[in-house]
């Protein structure tokens, strides 16, 4: 009986399937219909531009041999894209365009320059050379200026942590989206986007974990949003977000694009004040 | 009022039409411990007339006036006592029946087939803590929720949930109570094992169905479970030693045969593990500190007999789920849990009336606490319940058992309080709503036995609810009946409108401690639904039971949530909920098999779930109104349980279970957005079509276990090795679809070269593979 039980433990022990928990299996999704999809921020100061794209269902093939081929066909030409202000219609040409700085694309993009006329009206009229229509109107909000970006360091430590102070309109209802970059805008190290409904105190603060060092420059961009924006973002990193986490909602994108054939995406503006600090 | 006073002239009409005849009256109790037995049997044996214990052990048999009548005391399990009585007045007998057979090897059934035969009560499942501990369990923790997700038309939740979904219900849509007071999240470590420490139980009891009228409160079930009462004869103890946690149990009589206390706990030490290996690192600059994580419950019970009709019990629950993390600069804690307290107090008027008031506090909270220098962060929810209820048992004769009551719960709820900001008073953050509100119930039952062929359970339940000025009622009939064929079959159908007026926000498949509750309001409906339900019952040979149900359930102000609802800290929860409806229907299949050396059963449901047409308060239609199927519409769920006596010592068992696979929401759909400077690469943003559109693939796994015996000087033991899941199947947990990315050179043929997506994987990611345990056991 003794031999039995220290037996049976090993042969358990043994049972234990040591292969991985994760794997990859063959499943089949019900078939898509491509929407148009738009992305367009009017950032005052810079060219009207936008980014007029498809999307494909989600296992789509991928031209493995030419990745970047796969997301220029997503891209789509021959469009008339007008966006209307004051009366004035500004046309976007359908060329292919990327800003060095920002590394971002467009494939719609104008000479002329968004003013800037906060709180005032743009519409945004779209007309595909098949025939799908897709329409919207936005306003740039005026910006909040950050008070203050306070560095502080950790006791007994060499790292940094930055706090930034901005005072909020306690008027009306208010959304925004601080962004933080280390040193360049390549990459984004923290990103927090939303609203005032639970302020009790005018001043409002973010802040970081001690993680920063002497000599790190942080730029602190404070975008004051509208809430289609705040919708759209907040769906979008939610959908993004649910693929992968059990204990998420999934959801439908929440957009301000209207149209045909059920279009996708954000029209808005860009309003925002920047601040660079050097940790000493 | 009204009613009180109608019910009492029923009682009066009843006591003077049965004075020709003599009613025997009292408790049937285990000889070894004095633990009442529910469900047990006196008969006369010549008339064939008979009674069952109640709830409380009460019974109440009246007979004709005469000499030498043979009656006979029976339990499943137990050594039957037969008595010889000259029924002239009458009379009071408590009866202690001993263990007539090795109850923890044969008898898997609480209730004898002849009673479920008879019962026009349908749609109901038992549970003995016995069951539960000849079964395979998951890391050897004995779980009765788990159990009891093996009988037909209760299903799991998600691998290795204690999450309950019966008939189509919601997780929200069933009343735990634990010794009557109400349990509000009965589980540990996100639903991986349940409040319920198996030690502690005497007794579990489902509805699915036909509930009684004494129930109310909950669409889809009532899971009754009433703690053991403390051994009235001997002081004894029990206990065990399992891989993540242990416990113990002591009872004993405060006064022999006329109190008792029983106290028990359990401790997972999972955290003296981790916290050792942080202290052993502490000087590691690379190493990560593992956060803490325990649970614990501990239980009390004391009973007191305080004449010969009266006898009160007290009975409390605490538990709690701590998880922590602790360095210099950031401080978390997250804790959760349940706290119930009991009295109650049995009466016995008489012969024929007995009564049960009970007094209930029951609490549930979680709080999340996160000090950062500088700046601390407090989110929090809470609902806290007192109750109060009488319940009234009145044995009118052979064929009339009455019952009414009536009940109150005041509620009172913190829902999402958030309290943040920075410790100088600068920056400050708050949100969070608080309710209170009163459930109000009564109820009116009679249980009419019309011949030896035909039973018939009515009763009626008025529910109300007041919450700020608004109120709300709801009249909800109950009737249950019973036609006998023969001596072996029997014929069952009910209906039942139930009404729910508190709801789980959860927008989650997983038990989250998160899930909090929100009463009803002008804007928030009660739930409701109405249940219909037939089947029949045939023991095939005295050991074999076949059972078969079908039920329809409609449901209205069905509460689901918009898309990316904010649940956590929100001023205005409301706007976030939708309103709908839906139905469920279905079909169960039970085959039992009570006693001999092989003893289990086998359980089959087929369910169809349907909820849709929701709409939220600004009036948007979700999905255009489309009905879906909710996450837990398990189409097929299979059981199979069978436990086998090899030896007088070993005992082997096995459940094997099958289920459809859950209901996931896939997108079928992605588009890159390219963002705000920085965003690299662009990711592919989900887009998700309808809500509810992929099955996983199914599920099925195989348990074993076997049970050595031991008999020590100073009591029993035993040794139990499990395996779950024995053959290794990677069931399902989440499926997701992964992308995969590869660096290119940018269009222009200068600048840094950056990732696009070149494929997708679907990637399912499983839980639990085999998992071998090891438990000893101990009694003394």
């Amino acid at each position: 009986m003794l031999r039995t039980f220290l037996f049976l433990p090993i042969l358990l022990l043994l049972l234990v399937g040591c292969g991985s928990l994760e794997k990859e299996i063959d499943i089949e999704l019900d078939t898509y219909e491509s929407r148009l999809v738009v992305e367009a921020y009017l950032e005052p100061g810079k060219p009207y531009n936008l980014l007029l794209s498809r999307s494909t269902g989600f296992f789509s093939p991928i031209d493995l041999e030419n990745p970047l081929e796969s997301v220029v066909q997503q891209l789509e030409s021959g469009a008339e894209v007008r966006i209307v202000h004051r009366g004035d219609t500004i046309d976007l040409q359908n060329q292919l365009r990327f800003d060095d700085e920002s590394r971002q694309f467009a494939n719609y993009v104008s000479s002329e320059f968004v003013p800037l006329h906060f709180e005032e009206p743009f519409q945004l009229l779209i007309t595909t050379t098949n025939g799908e229509s897709a329409n919207a109107s936005t306003i740039l909000q005026t910006p909040f200026p950050i008070d203050s970006v306070v560095i502080q360091k950790q006791p007994e430590d060499t790292l940094y942590r930055v706090l930034t102070y901005y005072t909020d309109n306690p008027d009306r209802e208010n959304f925004v989206r601080r962004i933080l970059h280390v040193n360049n805008l390549d990459s984004i190290d923290q990103d927090f986007i939303t609203d005032d409904r639970f302020v009790e105190s005018p001043v409002i603060a973010f802040g970081t974990g001690y993680s920063y060092s002497s000599g790190d420059t942080l730029i602190n961009t404070l975008y004051h949003i509208d809430q289609a924006y705040y919708d759209f973002l907040q769906s979008a990193f939610g959908a993004l977000s649910a693929n992968g986490n059990p204990f998420a909602q999934p959801g439908q994108i929440q957009s301000n694009i209207s149209g045909s054939h059920q279009p996708i995406g954000i029209f808005t503006g860009l309003s925002y004040d920047r601040v660079y600090s050097v940790i000493p | 009022m009204r009613f009180s006073l109608l019910a009492l002239f029923l009682v009066l009409l009843y006591a003077a039409s049965a004075q020709t005849q003599v009613t025997i009256s009292g408790t049937i109790s285990e000889a070894e411990s004095g633990e009442t037995l529910i469900g047990a049997t006196v008969r006369a044996l010549e008339s064939g007339e008979g009674a069952l214990t109640n709830t409380y052990g009460f019974y109440s048999l009246t007979l004709p006036a005469g000499s030498g009548v043979p009656l006979e005391f029976s339990y499943v399990g137990f050594q039957p006592v037969q008595i010889t009585l000259n029924l002239k007045n009458d009379t009071v007998i408590d009866i202690e029946l001993a263990s007539g057979l090795d109850l923890q090897e044969v008898v898997v059934q609480a209730n004898s087939f002849r009673e479920q035969l008879s019962d026009p009560q349908m749609s109901v499942e038992s549970l003995s803590p016995r069951q539960a501990k000849l079964l395979p369990a998951l890391l050897g923790e004995v779980d009765i929720i788990k159990t009891l997700q093996l009988k037909p038309g209760i299903s799991s939740g998600s691998e290795g949930s204690s999450g309950l979904f019966v008939r189509g219900g919601g997780p929200d849509q069933n009343l735990i109570l634990l010794d009557e007071a109400i349990v509000y999240n009965a589980n540990h470590l996100f639903g991986f094992f349940s409040t319920f420490n198996s030690d502690a139980i005497k007794d579990v009891k489902v509805y699915k169905g036909g509930f009684p009228a004494q129930y109310g409160g909950r669409l889809s079930s009532v899971i009754d479970v009433k703690l053991r009462e403390g051994n009235r004869k001997d002081f004894s103890g029990s206990g065990g030693i399992g891989l993540i946690s242990s416990r113990l149990t002591l009872e004993g009589p405060l006064k022999k045969d006329k109190s008792s206390f029983m106290v028990s706990g359990r401790r997972t030490y999972v955290d003296l593990i981790t916290s050792g290996i942080n202290r052993a690192n502490a000087d590691n600059p690379d190493f990560d500190p593992i956060p803490d994580y325990y649970f614990y419950d501990l239980n009390a019970k004391v009973n007191v007999d305080l004449g010969e009709n009266d006898r009160i019990f007290l009975s409390g629950y605490f538990g709690r789920d701590v998880f922590a993390f602790d360095n210099e600069t950031f401080n978390f804690n997250f804790d959760w849990g349940n706290a119930t307290g009991t009295a109650r107090w049995n009466h016995t008027f008489n012969s024929k009336l007995f009564s049960n008031t009970t007094l209930t506090l029951s609490d549930y909270q979680y709080n999340i606490s996160n000090q950062l220098t500088g700046f601390s962060f407090n989110l929090g929810s809470s609902i806290t319940d007192a109750s109060l209820k009488t319940d009234f048992y009145y044995a009118a004769d052979n064929t009339h058992t009455l019952r009414f009551g009536i009940s109150s719960i005041y509620h009172s709820f913190e829902v999402g309080r958030l309290k943040a900001g920075s410790t100088d008073g600068q920056v400050q953050f708050s949100a969070g709503q608080d309710f209170d509100g009163t459930e109000l119930g009564i109820y009116f039952s009679d249980d009419i036995d019309f011949s030896d062929r035909f039973r018939v359970q009515t009763g009626f339940r008025l529910s109300g609810f007041t919450n700020d000025g608004d109120v709300s009622f709801g009249l909800e009939p109950r009737l249950a009946g019973r036609y006998t064929m023969n001596q072996r079959i029997s014929l069952k159908a009910s209906y039942a409108r139930m009404f729910q007026y508190i709801h789980l926000v959860s927008n989650s498949n997983i038990a989250l401690p998160t899930d909090i509750w929100y009463p009803s309001t002008a804007n928030v409906k009660p739930q409701r639904s109405d249940q219909v339900a037939a089947g029949w019952a045939w023991q095939i040979n005295p050991n074999l039971l076949f059972t078969n149900e079908f039920y329809y359930k409609w449901l209205e102000n069905q509460i689901d949530f918009k898309d990316f609802a904010e649940l956590f800290a929100n001023d205005n929860l409301e706007e976030e909920f939708a309103f709908g409806n839906g139905n469920a229907y279905g079909m169960e299949v039970g085959l039992e098999k009570t006693e001999g050396r092989l003893t289990g059963w086998l359980g089959y449901t087929l369910a169809f779930i349907r909820r849709g047409n929701f709409r939220s308060l600004d009036g948007t239609l979700i999905d255009n109104g489309a009905f879906f199927p909710p996450r837990y519409d398990r189409r097929h769920d299979l059981s199979v349980v069978g436990i086998y006596q090899i030896t007088k010592r070993i005992s082997a068992s096995a459940a094997f279970v099958f289920g459809s696979g859950d209901i996931s929401w896939l997108p079928t759909g992605r588009f890159f957005l390219q963002d705000s400077p920085g965003r690299f690469p662009f990711p592919a943003v989900p887009d998700y079509p309808s809500r509810n559109n992929f099955r996983l693939p199914p599920y099925h796994r195989l348990d074993l276990s076997i049970v050595f015996r031991f008999d020590p000087s100073w009591g029993e033991s035993d040794l139990t090795v499990s395996i779950y899941n024995i053959y290794n199947r990677r069931n399902p947990y989440f499926v997701y679809l992964e992308p995969t990315v590869e660096e290119v050179q940018p269009l222009t043929g200068e600048g840094p070269s950056f990732e696009v997506l070149t494929g997708i994987s679907p990637k399912q990611v499983s839980l639990f593979p085999a998992i071998p345990s090891l438990t000893y056991n101990f009694k003394f």
